[in-house]
């Protein structure tokens, strides 16, 4: 496929996906915090079409769980009521955007809650944990890159257009950076600031510490770019003119280096995604009641959740999508900066 | 010569900075191991300051930092308090554990890796080597966290390997044999986990060095000698592609203790990464700089490994480095 | 009548390192003078590395000498601080020998005359087009192209532009630092007619700087041949390039292409 096409068509699916994510009021069919202490742990639902007495139904519905005999965590379908699926119904009140207020859902059920997949320890339902913990993730992913790409470029041009001590001086902290292995940096971070704070403060932290762990990489892309356009010779006859090292810097070397903060970006974000799920899948990050899809995973730490409740799994799954449409555009963007060589290995390698 | 002693140079700066660094970064934050002592009503305000006393913490950063290079100099990585004992001994158990780990994975990963991507880049194009970048691209898709957990469902499911921990219990009685057995059968699982985290990138190195290698005119007039295909590939092209793997060795070498952190946590296997998080929480401070300056200690071994390795094996290297 | 530019015994050094301990000098300029009268051309030549492009770049003060003076109608320019040269840059310009490289290729080709104007803050952002288009007719390039990216001109083009730029703060010395050496034989002609009409319409004041002899008799006045640094031969176009007596210009003048009967002969490109 023709380069500029792939790049499109990878940014129109990134596009859809974070648009699914970013309207999870819409796609979601329940409040992410509504708990149903009656319903711990159930399984997905199962759709159907034919019911118990062999009818086939025009619209596909649902058997409601009851615990079965004898046991409080195996469910079994109660086929005397059958919940339809409805689209477009009028659900627990949201606001799209965090600004429109609605209370249009995709789909629902009356007469009964459906889990399409599944429910966790206090009933709450899985698919909207999911949906909104994209949220969390995603943005602390896409804020962290912001925080990083931004304190890299200008670490890197200040390195790289000033050359000189300013230059050995910040590219020597760089390498530090660059030499520790950023989980443990992530922890140490994190873990040695204050531990116990509000949901919002820890989301914070938390998008703060990640994008400071990862400006080296970044900061020496951007320097290596500044180095080969500050000598160009349309630089040499701007300062013919008299222009001032800051019109240079704004109108002629920064556009330069779009090419290759672009690419960091599609490269870093998933990474700062990732990195925030393992933040808090350890406890380290984002907390109850907020969701993430790190702290939907934390309960696989327990054994028993781990065993019987295979479901609880499947926020790790929700990533996999994102990563790939971030991995193409990124591959797709590096081929067309071919001129600034970015090494394969820093593709997936954090470290 | 010169070029290796500078390069160690190099490196003991780096560990000097490294370990400035986080006794600075640790000191700075807010509350140490004592804070939750000092919130227990049972424990009087005087025995927490003498522990403290006794821990050094009451003086200022620069002597402290002094006090632990002195004892660093003396092979003594200062003292635990969570777990009450030296932390140099601590740390040396947990870091055979993860080593015993990512050594077992890291010469596997090579192992496969190597063949499978002179292979696939021999094959260029054609379907095996389709194939097989379709397969690294979607494990390079799938997080080590998705990877990890995923694994574990699976035994757990299964049933078929233990799901955690380094042996199991009664290892003791066990003849050697079956000893080994139990080892390996609680290896596997974080093993696996970690060859399928590297493999693929691995995979897509060796493939793409040994790709620009095969075009090289030199090659082609090996090939018009009658050298058979095989001998071609391994004994002449990859020893051209080699100089971007030994780094990429060198890389490996040095995360074998820094890698792994998240697969043992996740598997619950007892190496130094649990223990560190455990210390990061605790804020058990000198667990805390001595795990990482032994992983750093790795690092940068592992890159003055590669730089060894690429004087030794590429003259041309060591012709430029005469010349400075 | 005063010299337009005067340069006076200048040096240029490069600190370049032989080993780890001794750091050499490398002399790009030892000891330059020469003098340019207004409204005249010289051309100054040389073989590559004799430092023609060093001397291009402090003339026009984005390089400092490290010894020597320069004086532009009688100022030593070499005496300002900074902020006073920056104000005497615009009374002399530069055009580079590469086009691909001394233009933006991403911007268009008004944007890059209207450069200087911007940078100078001169004149109001509907004058600026204006005059950006007078420009380009001046250097009779079609004002269709004003909104192409320059990296799609063709090469004679875009050294049209580069005149154009230069043209822009109305200096009155141009330095063209192998300004054809990149073109095409018939495009190079065309140039250097355009170069010839443009000195005698508004005054302008050039050094030619080039490795080859070939354009010398048709655009220079007088001619200053550099070898290794230092001006070894200079005079009257006619008499350098009838009686060489250095060998470096004699070697020079062997190398050019094309033979010729005598200077200032309309020769067929």
């Amino acid at each position: 496929m023709k380069q500029p096409r792939r790049l499109a068509k990878w940014f129109v699916i990134l596009l859809l996906l974070h648009g699914i994510v970013a309207a999870a009021g819409f796609f979601a069919p329940y409040d992410p915090v509504e708990q149903d202490r009656e319903h711990p742990y159930l399984p997905p639902m199962h759709a159907h079409l034919i019911d118990a007495q062999g009818h086939i139904h025009a619209r596909p519905f649902f058997y409601p769980l009851r615990p079965r005999e004898g046991s409080f965590d195996q469910y079994e379908e109660n086929t005397t009521t059958a919940v339809p699926l409805k689209f477009f119904e009028s659900g627990a009140a949201y606001r799209l955007l965090g600004v429109l207020p609605s209370r249009l859902h995709l789909f629902g059920a009356e007469g009964g809650r459906i889990y399409l997949l599944g429910s966790d320890a206090f009933g709450r339902d899985q698919l909207s944990r999911i949906l909104y913990g994209g949220q969390v993730s995603l943005l602390a992913g896409l804020l962290g890159a912001g925080v990083t790409l931004l304190l890299g470029a200008l670490i890197g041009m200040a390195a790289g257009y000033f050359s000189g001590w300013r230059d050995e001086f910040l590219m020597r902290i760089a390498e530090l950076f660059l030499a520790l292995p950023w989980l443990y940096l992530l922890f140490a971070l994190r873990a040695f600031l204050p531990l116990t704070v509000s949901p919002f403060d820890s989301f914070l932290l938390v998008v703060v510490v990640i994008g400071m762990v990862g400006w080296a990489r970044p900061a020496r892309l951007v320097r290596g770019v500044v180095l080969s356009v500050k000598e160009r010779d349309f630089v040499r006859a701007a300062r013919g003119f008299g222009a001032s090292d800051l019109y240079l810097l704004r109108r002629h070397i920064l556009p330069e280096t779009a090419g290759v903060i672009l690419t960091q970006a599609a490269i870093l974000i998933p990474q700062f995604v990732l990195a925030e799920m393992t933040l808090s899948f350890l406890g380290l990050g984002v907390p109850e009641p907020l969701s993430s899809w790190g702290n939907l995973l934390a309960s696989l730490q327990q054994y028993n959740v781990l065993v019987s409740y295979w479901w609880m799994y499947l926020p790790a799954l929700a990533i996999v999508p994102f990563f790939l449409g971030y991995l193409r555009l990124a591959s797709a963007l590096q081929q067309r900066t071919v001129a600034y060589k970015i090494g394969e290995k820093d593709l997936w390698n954090p470290s | 010569m010169r070029y290796l002693l500078r390069r160690t140079l190099h490196a003991v700066f780096l560990l000097l900075g490294v370990s400035l660094l986080t006794f600075l970064f640790s000191s700075l934050t807010p509350g140490n191991y004592f804070d939750e002592m000092r919130l227990n009503p049972q424990i009087s305000p005087d025995t927490v300051a003498a522990l403290r006393a006794q821990y050094q913490l009451d003086r200022p950063l620069p002597i402290r930092y002094l006090h632990w290079l002195n004892a660093v100099a003396h092979g003594e990585l200062g003292f635990s308090f969570a777990y009450n004992t030296p932390v140099a001994p601590l740390l040396w158990v947990r870091a055979r554990n993860t080593l015993l780990l990512t050594g077992t994975a890291t010469i596997l990963a090579w192992l496969v890796a190597l063949p499978l991507g002179v292979w696939s880049a021999a094959q260029l194009g054609r379907a095996p080597d389709r194939v097989l970048s379709w397969a690294t691209a979607t494990l390079l898709v799938v997080p080590d966290l998705v990877l990890a957990l995923g694994l574990l469902i699976l035994a757990v499911r299964t049933g078929w390997f233990p799901t955690g921990g380094l042996v199991s219990v009664g290892f003791d009685e066990l003849s050697p044999l079956h000893k080994l057995r139990d080892l390996v059968s609680h290896m596997t699982l974080p093993v696996v986990a970690l060859v399928l985290g590297t493999l693929p990138m691995l995979v897509r190195h060796v493939r793409a060095s040994v790709t620009e290698v095969l075009g090289a005119p030199f090659l082609r007039a090996a090939r018009s000698h009658g050298i058979s295909d095989r001998k071609l590939l391994y004994h002449y092209a990859l020893r051209a592609a080699a100089n971007p793997l030994i780094s990429l060795f060198g890389f490996s070498v040095g995360t074998l203790l820094s890698g792994s952190l998240l697969v043992e946590v996740i598997m619950s296997w007892p190496g130094l990464g649990p223990l560190l998080l455990e210390a990061i929480l605790a804020r058990d401070l000198y667990v805390v700089i001595g795990g990482v300056l032994l992983s750093m200690l790795f690092l940068v071994a592992g890159n003055l490994f590669a730089d060894v390795l690429l004087y030794w094996a590429d003259p041309r290297i060591r012709i430029a480095a005469s010349a400075k | 009548m005063q010299p337009l530019l005067k340069v006076e015994n200048l040096g240029k050094q490069y600190p370049a390192r032989k080993s780890a301990r001794a750091i050499d000098n490398f002399a790009a300029l030892d000891g330059v003078s020469f003098s340019i009268a207004p409204q005249t051309t010289l051309a100054l030549v040389g073989e590559s590395g004799s430092g023609k492009s060093t001397l291009a770049l402090c003339i026009a003060c984005l390089e400092t000498p490290t010894s020597g003076k320069i004086f532009f109608e009688g100022i030593d320019v070499t005496a300002l601080d900074q902020n006073r040269q920056r104000l005497l840059r615009p009374q002399i310009q530069l055009v580079f020998q590469d086009p691909a490289s001394s233009l933006n290729p991403r911007w268009t080709a008004l944007d890059i005359v209207t450069e200087p104007f911007l940078v100078q803050r001169r004149f109001t952002k509907s004058d600026r087009a204006v005059r950006a288009l007078q420009l380009l007719d001046r250097v009779a390039l079609p004002r269709k192209l004003a909104a192409r990216r320059a990296g799609e001109l063709s090469g004679g083009q875009k050294q049209r532009l580069a005149i154009a730029r230069a043209l822009a703060l109305e200096p009155k010395l141009i330095i063209l630092d192998e300004a054809l050496s990149a073109l095409d034989c018939s495009v190079q002609a065309q140039i250097a007619n355009l170069l010839v009409e443009l000195q005698s319409s508004l005054g302008l004041t050039y050094l030619f700087i080039t490795h080859d002899f070939a354009m010398a008799p048709h655009l220079a006045d007088h001619v200053a041949v550099m070898h290794r640094g230092h001006i070894v031969e200079s005079g009257p176009a006619r008499n350098i390039l009838s009686s060489p007596t250095h060998d470096a210009t004699r070697s020079l003048l062997a190398a050019t292409p094309r033979l010729f009967e005598s200077p200032r002969e309309s020769v067929n490109f």
